[in-house]
C-alpha cells in the first residue's frame, strides 16, 4: 500500500516534469508515429501476397500489431527509464544511495522513473487496435476483453522479468550496458502471431521469452479463441516469474560490494 | 593523402585498443543486430510455407535476411550526431589547427568499432548460416563474393558521405537530430533492411530501383542472393559508383561551404 502511494508521487512528479518539455512530447509523439507505421509496413506487404497466413487474417494481425504497441508504449513509460539505466547504478556504485533508503530496493529501481510521453503509443496503439477489431468484424463480448486485458497485465509483468533478468546479469558481468537492445530487438516478435513462427520458436517465445502473453494470447482472447485455461496460465507463470526475479535481485545483491566510497 | 593515410593507420590503431575494453558490448550489439533480420527470415518463411505467392523464392529469402546483418553492420555510420555536436558546440575549432581533419577521426572510429563487431559476427552468422544451410543460395567461384565485398565498401562510402551531408548542416541549424532521425528511420526502409526490396510493390520498382538507399544495403545482398543478371550487375554498380561520386562531391561542397560559414562556438 505504501508503496502504491510513493507510485503515485512518482507520476505525479513525472507529469509535472514532462509539461516543463513539451518540445520532447511532441517529438516522442512523431517518432512512435512513424515507427508504428513503419512497423506495419511487413504485415501490410505479407498481406499483398496472401489472403491469410495460418487462420490469421490481415485485419487480425493489424489489431495485433495495435496490442504490441500498447504493450511496448507502457513499458517505455514505466519500466524502460528505470531498466535502461540499471547497469550504472550497479557499475558505478550509485546502488549505495538507494539501499539506504527505507524502501525495497528492488520496486525503487524498477518503478522510480517515468516517462509520460511515450503514453502517446499506448493511445495510437489503442486506435489501431480498434480499427484492426473493426476491420476484422471481430465483436469480442465483456468476459473476452476482461480476458486480454488480464493477458496483457500478465504480459507486462513477464517482459518486466524478463528483461529484468538480463540487466541484472550485470551483477556478475559488469560491461552489459547495452543489453536493453537484445531485449527490444527480441521483443519485436510480439509483432506477429506466434503461429508465424516454427515449433521451437513459439516454445521460445511463450516461456522464455514470454512476449506471446503479451500480444498474441491477448487477441485470440479477443477473438474468443482461448479459454480461462491460458488466462490461468498467464497468471501462474507470472507469479512463477516475480518471485524467481525476487531471488535473482537478492542473489545479486550479496555480490554487490559497491564501485565508489 | 598519403601522410593523412598514416594518421588514419595510427588513429584506427589508438581507436581498436580502446574500443575493446567494451567487447562485451559488442558482442551484445551484435546479438541484437542479427535478432532482427532473423525474425523477418522466420515469418517470411512462414508465408512461403502457407502457399504466398511471393516473386522471390525461399532460397532468396534465407540468403537474404542471413546475409542482411553482416551488410547493415559494415555499411552503418553513426557520426551523424557527434559530428553535428562538434559542430555546434565549438568542439572544430581545436581540430582547425591540427594537421588532419576533424572527420578523419570519425572515419576511425568507423573502422575501428567495424572491426571488432566482426570478430563478434561472424560466429553468429556462421551459426544461422549452418541452421538455415540448405536453403543457402551459395553462388558459385569467387567473382560475385569480390563483387560483394566491393559493393559493401562502396555502400559503407556512401552511408558515411550522406551522414556528413546531414552532419553539416549543424553549421546553419542549432539541432539536427530530428533530420538525423528521419534519415535513419527513411534508410530503414529504403535500403531494403526491414523488407527485401524485391517484395516492394511493382508500381513502386522504377522509384525503388534506382534511389540511392538500394545501393546501401540491399544491393550488395542482392549480388549474393539473387539472380540478378551481368547487366543489371553491371548497371547497378555503374549506379552505385555514380551515388559514392555525386554524394562525396556534394558533401565536399556543403562541408567547405559551412567551415566558411562556421563562427566557432565557445572559442
Amino acid at each position: 500500500m505504501r508503496h502504491l502511494r510513493l507510485w503515485r508521487r512518482f507520476f505525479a512528479q513525472a507529469v509535472v516534469r514532462e509539461t516543463h518539455y513539451r518540445a520532447h512530447f511532441l517529438t516522442t509523439l512523431l517518432v512512435g508515429l512513424v515507427q508504428l507505421g513503419l512497423g506495419i509496413v511487413p504485415t501490410l506487404l505479407l498481406f499483398g501476397f496472401t489472403q491469410e497466413v495460418h487462420g490469421w487474417t490481415r485485419a487480425e494481425v493489424i489489431a495485433l500489431v495495435g496490442v504490441y504497441q500498447v504493450v511496448t508504449g507502457l513499458m517505455a513509460t514505466f519500466i524502460g527509464p528505470n531498466l535502461n539505466r540499471m547497469t550504472s547504478y550497479l557499475t558505478e556504485g550509485e546502488l549505495d544511495a538507494v539501499l539506504l533508503r527505507p524502501v525495497s530496493s528492488q520496486f525503487y529501481l524498477t518503478f522510480r522513473w517515468i516517462n509520460v510521453a511515450e503514453l502517446s503509443n499506448v493511445a495510437s496503439g489503442i486506435i489501431v487496435l480498434a480499427f484492426g477489431l473493426v476491420q476484422s468484424g471481430l465483436t469480442p463480448n465483456v468476459g473476452q476483453v476482461l480476458q486480454a486485458v488480464v493477458l496483457v497485465m500478465c504480459g507486462l509483468v513477464l517482459l518486466t522479468a524478463v528483461w529484468s533478468a538480463l540487466v541484472y546479469s550485470a551483477f556478475w558481468l559488469q560491461s552489459v550496458g547495452p543489453i536493453g537492445i537484445v531485449y527490444l530487438s527480441v521483443v519485436e516478435a510480439g509483432r506477429y502471431p506466434l503461429t508465424f513462427f516454427p515449433v521451437p520458436v513459439r516454445s521460445f517465445l511463450t516461456f522464455v521469452f514470454p512476449v506471446a502473453f503479451a500480444t498474441t494470447y491477448p487477441l485470440q482472447a479477443l477473438s474468443g479463441d482461448l479459454g480461462w485455461g491460458s488466462v490461468g496460465l498467464g497468471i501462474g507463470l507470472s507469479v512463477i516469474a516475480v518471485l524467481l526475479i525476487r531471488l535473482v535481485w537478492q542473489r545479486g545483491l550479496r555480490t554487490y560490494a559497491s564501485a565508489s566510497s | 593523402m598519403i601522410r593523412n593515410l598514416r594518421i588514419l593507420r595510427r588513429m584506427v590503431a589508438a581507436e581498436i585498443a580502446q574500443q575493446s575494453i567494451y567487447r562485451g558490448a559488442w558482442v551484445i550489439f551484435m546479438l541484437a543486430n542479427i535478432c532482427t533480420p532473423l525474425i523477418s527470415l522466420l515469418i517470411w518463411r512462414t508465408a512461403l510455407a502457407n502457399g504466398a505467392q511471393l516473386p522471390v523464392d525461399e532460397r532468396y529469402i534465407t540468403t537474404y535476411f542471413v546475409l542482411l546483418g553482416i551488410a547493415t553492420m559494415t555499411t552503418s555510420s553513426w557520426m551523424a550526431g557527434f559530428l553535428a555536436n562538434d559542430i555546434r558546440l565549438g568542439k572544430l575549432s581545436s581540430w582547425m589547427v591540427r594537421p588532419a581533419s576533424l572527420l578523419l577521426g570519425f572515419v576511425a572510429n568507423n573502422l575501428s568499432e567495424k572491426f571488432l563487431k566482426v570478430f563478434a559476427l561472424i560466429p553468429m552468422l556462421g551459426v544461422v548460416w549452418w541452421i538455415f544451410r540448405d536453403s543457402m543460395n551459395v553462388p558459385p567461384g569467387f567473382g560475385r563474393w569480390a563483387l560483394f565485398v566491393v559493393t559493401l565498401v562502396l555502400g559503407a562510402i556512401l552511408v558515411f558521405t550522406i551522414d556528413i551531408l546531414i552532419a553539416a548542416f549543424a553549421f546553419w541549424m542549432d539541432d539536427v537530430s530530428a533530420l538525423v532521425q528521419a534519415r535513419v528511420i527513411i534508410g530503414s526502409v529504403l535500403s531494403g533492411a526491414v523488407v527485401p526490396l524485391a517484395l516492394m510493390p511493382e508500381w513502386s520498382r522504377g522509384f525503388i530501383n534506382y534511389q540511392p538507399y538500394r545501393y546501401t544495403v540491399s544491393f550488395p545482398v542482392e549480388i549474393v542472393a539473387g539472380n540478378l543478371s551481368s547487366t543489371e550487375l553491371m548497371t547497378g554498380l555503374a549506379v552505385q559508383i555514380g551515388y559514392v561520386v555525386a554524394v562525396g562531391l556534394l558533401a565536399r561542397f556543403v562541408w567547405a561551404a559551412g567551415i566558411r560559414a562556421y563562427s566557432a562556438v565557445g572559442a
